[in-house]
């Protein structure tokens, strides 16, 4: 019961979070409330007894990539002049709800025809540092390198977008 | 029960695509494409609790890497874009069109 009570909490928060950050007009009041979002769907990750993913997802998550897009809005320093008019802005999320209607209803159908479990906590250590170490380390080695390479190309991507502009040599 | 954890999942999934189509600014945009990897993710994470295999919990942790090149790849274009025109509007960036 109080796990229960614990979901529609996590929930609750987790899609007021997600509905801020579409309706928002100032992008860092939407990057707050997506912090939001991230904290709640962290809890929900320890419903499920994911410990490892828990802490993950508040250091990572909503620690490393939410601070980094928060700085990145401070850095371009916007004022509300700068943000896009957007005048049918409700009128279009009423159109944009309509367009994924469809597929929600469809992922909704899917769903139902599964078969329903229970989520109580599992013991032995399940969704530890350990046990996952090894599985990624075992089983998923070479995603793990191509995942390890894909970061070295963004790192190098970034820098050549976003770095200094060299002097172009008569 | 689980059941309820993947509704949440389509819920926010939903909502992410929404942003991506009916916004403008081009870091509400991000951010929703950003959510919709966080609702992949909680799917992963339940089905796996349902299965009580841990490749799930793999999987999520690669989804956050790409997260995580995502958001530095983007933010360096969008900071090359800013610089460009100074706008954070998508409709300006349209050099591509015909």
């Amino acid at each position: 019961m109080f796990a229960d009570g614990l979901f529609m909490l996590f929930a609750v928060l987790a899609v007021l979070g997600a509905a801020g950050l579409v309706l928002f007009r100032h992008p860092m009041n939407g990057a707050m409330s997506f912090v939001i979002t991230l904290i709640s769907l962290a809890g929900l990750y320890a419903l499920l007894s994911a410990k490892l993913i828990f802490a993950l997802q508040l250091i990572v998550y909503a620690g490393a990539i939410m601070s980094l897009i928060v700085f990145i809005i401070m850095f371009l320093n916007i004022q509300p002049e700068d943000l896009p008019k957007e005048e049918g802005k409700l009128l279009n999320i009423l159109g944009a709800l309509i367009i994924v209607a469809p597929i929600g209803y469809f992922l909704v159908k899917i769903v139902n025809r599964l078969p329903n479990a229970t989520t109580e906590l599992l013991g032995n250590n399940f969704g530890g540092v350990k046990p996952v170490g090894l599985l990624l380390f075992k089983d998923w080695l070479v995603p793990f390198e191509i995942v390890s390479i894909l970061l070295l190309v963004s790192l190098m991507g970034a820098l050549l977008l976003a770095g200094k502009k060299k002097e172009v040599s008569k | 029960m689980i059941h309820s954890y993947l509704y949440l999942s389509i819920i926010l999934f939903c909502l992410g695509v929404v942003g991506v189509i009916s916004r403008r600014n081009v870091f509400t945009v991000f951010m929703s494409i950003e959510l919709m990897l966080n609702s992949a993710n909680l799917a992963f994470i339940a089905f796996s609790r349902v299965h009580e295999s841990m490749d799930g919990h793999v999987l999520a942790m690669m989804v956050m890497a790409v997260a995580a090149a995502e958001a530095a790849l983007a933010l360096a274009v969008v900071i090359l874009l800013h610089k460009h025109k100074s706008k954070l509007d998508t409709n300006v960036f349209s050099l591509l069109k015909g």
